[in-house]
């Protein structure tokens, strides 16, 4: 996590190029729908495209399991994206980064984009399905009180520079950097002068 | 007081607000809750006068907002300022348009009260940090001071540190100016920490209006509880609060 | 649904607004019509009575929206009336003109194509790079160059230098090469300016790095998602421009000496013959308005979020 700026959307990136080159299975959810689907293709051609970046053969089996483990009915795929509400369209986007069986999953500001309600349901969900499974999980957030209510460990950056790393419990007892302690000192708004 | 009552009000030939009533008075902040799509920037356009209500009124003491009655400060910054003008060009606009002569000293107390460097304002929008434009933008919102101010996602699109940095200026400057308060925002942590009140809207009518201790002790409607599930399992309400 | 009637509505909205100031023009203009008519027909020395019998059989006798109907009402079952100087029937003879005109805008716009495609696919892979600064000059150059000066500027190299090809005339297909490329060139130019910046803008869309991160290939990402959407405003375009150059035609026939839509109009204006002038702007009118009908319809096709914005 960071400020804005602080280089994380960057380093996302090149952890997926990386990632990949070396062979590991990585997936990387964009912080919006509107930037992992195009509006002029249908869902389906989505799916079935990643399907084949990925060298399978079309299921729509696991198709309609994927689709249904993030709350959507796996049906009516045929329309374009912007069909759906922006809620479900990420729902789709974490689906379809799931066909991969990441070992890695990269979720940009998954809440930034939703509304509260939605972006709660669908955190769950997503936890609930990689429950078990061996995938490491990379939340990029910006939102402290979010990092400490569903991480195992934080890494703070500033201004390009990895500052801090630390268990959640550890570094919300005793930031060490300035940035993590700025952080820490506006986790909730509660702590906020007023 | 401000006071909404019985608004209706379409945009683009839809319905979009339905008998909405609140009243807000002097010094006090009321949040309007709602997600996407609620209708929270109609009810901001319809107070404003922008947008004509199909029924129901919109008065501050019994009479109609008029010019100078409410300001706005928008939820992107730097795009609620035009380019190509200095800051300080944009924030006297208020007072130029109502005739009002240029105020120096209180551009001055206001910056003091906002963190904000008077000489920055020389600057353009664009080159100033989006926490910076917005903190102008709440100058010019309070420079002519305006009787009630109007908030649209005021900090939705900064970084948390910033956040909350901006919203306790936001609060000590309306404890000092007396100004009534309405913002509408989706973070109900912001809501917990600053509101007087909440009201949610939902699908353009209002769900729940309550004082904001109550509201996020007990909240009353269904929908409401699963907001406050929501924001607490997101992190941004402490468990303690819901 | 709704908005597709909307989009013919609109059509006939136009259609009738121009028949209506055509008619207005031409019933204003100075000078007794039938007196025109008259004197074209039958040379300068006519009876009062001639005079009168034409402005009855034209229907200029019984006031403005009489005279308009008398028009217009055949018009709506496709009679373009009467030529006033021949007696003759002004559509088979304006048929004549189009089929003759048709190709040359058709091979114009062929022209255009062949040269701002793959240009514009060159200068837009590298923005900045010299292809594309070169391209761009090539393009500004080429729209700022007026036609008939292009046409003259052709001839002097290909027919009188070089004489490679006919100058004037439509006897053979040769005639038709160098009014096609002034037409071509003209159009190439605009067409390669608005290719490159849409294909620019559609290569920075904002889901093309989440697809390559998902492993799609950049082949794929070009034909399957920058194609369709740099092809947006290119429709528009090409429509238009298919419209313009029927017009752009009309010019180039005349310098180059060639019959169709262009000798006709000019004919026919320098003879006052009024059915004719009708005739050449409603068909052009009828051709600008199903041009743009045929756009907003595959604009749907293409992006079904126009119309559901509308609707």
């Amino acid at each position: 996590m960071g400020a804005s700026g602080s280089g994380k959307s960057t380093l996302c990136h090149v952890l997926v190029d990386r990632l990949r080159r070396d062979g590991v299975a990585v997936a990387h959810v964009p912080q919006s729908p509107d930037e992992a689907l195009d509006p002029l293709r249908s869902l389906a051609f989505h799916w079935r495209q990643a399907e084949r970046a990925l060298g399978l053969a079309p299921d729509s089996d696991r198709r309609a399991e994927l689709l249904r483990a993030l709350g959507l009915d796996g049906g009516g795929l045929q329309v374009r994206p912007w069909a759906w509400s922006r809620g479900m369209q990420q729902r789709f986007v974490v689906a379809m980064a799931l066909l991969a069986r990441p070992a890695v999953l990269i979720l940009d500001e998954p809440t930034s984009a939703l509304d509260p309600i939605i972006a709660a349901t669908t955190l769950d969900l997503i936890e609930a399905h990689l429950d078990g499974t061996a995938t490491t999980l990379v939340l990029v957030t910006h939102d402290l009180g979010l990092a400490a209510a569903r991480a195992h460990r934080i890494l703070v950056m500033d201004d390009g520079r990895l500052v801090e790393q630390a268990d959640t419990a550890v570094l919300l007892a005793q930031p060490r950097n300035a940035a993590a302690q700025a952080l820490v000192a506006h986790r909730s708004w509660a702590a906020a002068p007023c | 007081m401000l006071k909404i009552d019985g608004l209706t009000a379409r945009r683009g030939g839809k319905t979009v607000l339905t008998d909405i009533s609140l009243a807000v008075g002097p010094g006090e902040t009321l949040a309007v809750l709602g997600e996407s799509g609620a209708g929270k920037s109609t009810l901001v356009a319809a107070t404003l006068g922008l947008v004509a209500p199909q029924l129901g009124t919109v008065t501050w003491d019994g009479r109609p907002l008029g010019r100078g009655g409410a300001a706005l400060v928008m939820q992107e910054p730097r795009a609620a300022f035009n380019p190509a003008l200095s800051l300080r060009r944009s924030v006297l606009e208020p007072l130029r348009a109502q005739g009002m002569p240029d105020d120096a000293a209180r551009i001055d107390r206001l910056c003091a009260g906002l963190e904000l460097d008077p000489a920055m304002l020389d600057r353009k929008p664009y080159t100033v940090s989006i926490g910076q434009a917005q903190r102008a933008g709440i100058l010019r919102a309070l420079i002519a001071a305006p009787p009630l101010v109007l908030f649209d996602e005021p900090l939705s699109a900064l970084d948390a540190v910033t956040q909350k940095q901006t919203a306790g200026l936001i609060t000590a400057l309306q404890r000092e100016e007396g100004f009534a308060a309405l913002i509408v925002t989706h973070d109900l942590g912001y809501a917990a920490a600053h509101a007087d009140a909440v009201a949610v809207l939902r699908a353009g009518r209002i769900e729940e209006t309550a004082p904001a201790a109550d509201f996020f002790r007990v909240p009353r409607s269904a929908y409401a509880r699963s907001l406050v599930a929501a924001a607490t399992s997101l992190g941004a309400l402490e468990r303690r609060v819901a | 649904m709704n908005d597709v009637v909307q989009l013919f509505l609109r059509s006939a909205i136009v259609l009738t607004g121009t028949a209506v100031v055509t008619f207005a023009l031409l019933w204003h203009a100075p000078g007794d019509p039938a007196l025109s008519i008259a004197v074209a027909r039958f040379d300068s020395a006519v009876s009062d009575e001639v005079v009168a019998r034409i402005r009855a059989e034209a229907g200029l006798d019984a006031g403005f929206w009489a005279g308009f109907a008398h028009w217009v009402v055949p018009l709506l079952s496709g009679d373009f009336g009467k030529s006033s100087v021949t007696g003759r029937q002004v559509w088979p003879e304006l048929l004549d003109a189009v089929r003759l005109t048709v190709p040359l805008a058709l091979l114009g716009l062929a022209v255009g194509l062949a040269l701002s495609v793959p240009l514009a696919i060159v200068a837009a892979r590298r923005p900045g790079g010299w292809i594309d600064r070169g391209a761009v000059a090539l393009a500004s150059f080429g729209a700022a160059m007026p036609a008939y000066w292009l046409a003259l500027l052709l001839i002097l190299v290909f027919a009188v230098k070089l004489n490679w090809l006919p100058a004037f005339g439509a006897g053979s297909a040769s005639s038709l090469v160098l009014p096609a490329l002034t037409l071509g060139l003209g159009t190439g130019a605009s067409l390669t300016r608005i290719l490159r910046s849409s294909l620019l803008e559609a290569r920075g869309a904002a889901f093309l790095p989440a697809l390559a991160r998902r492993g799609v290939g950049s082949r794929e990402r070009a034909v399957a998602h920058v194609a369709p959407h740099a092809m947006i405003p290119v429709l528009t375009i090409v429509g238009l421009e298919l419209a313009f150059l029927m017009e752009g035609a009309v010019m180039v026939e005349v310098i180059f000496g060639r019959p169709g839509v262009g000798s006709f109009l000019v004919d026919a204006i320098s003879a006052r013959d009024f059915p004719k002038v009708q005739g050449v702007v409603m068909l052009t009118a009828v051709l600008f308005v199903t041009v743009n009908l045929v756009i907003d319809l595959l604009y749907r096709l293409v992006d079904p979020r126009i119309g559901e914005r509308h609707g």
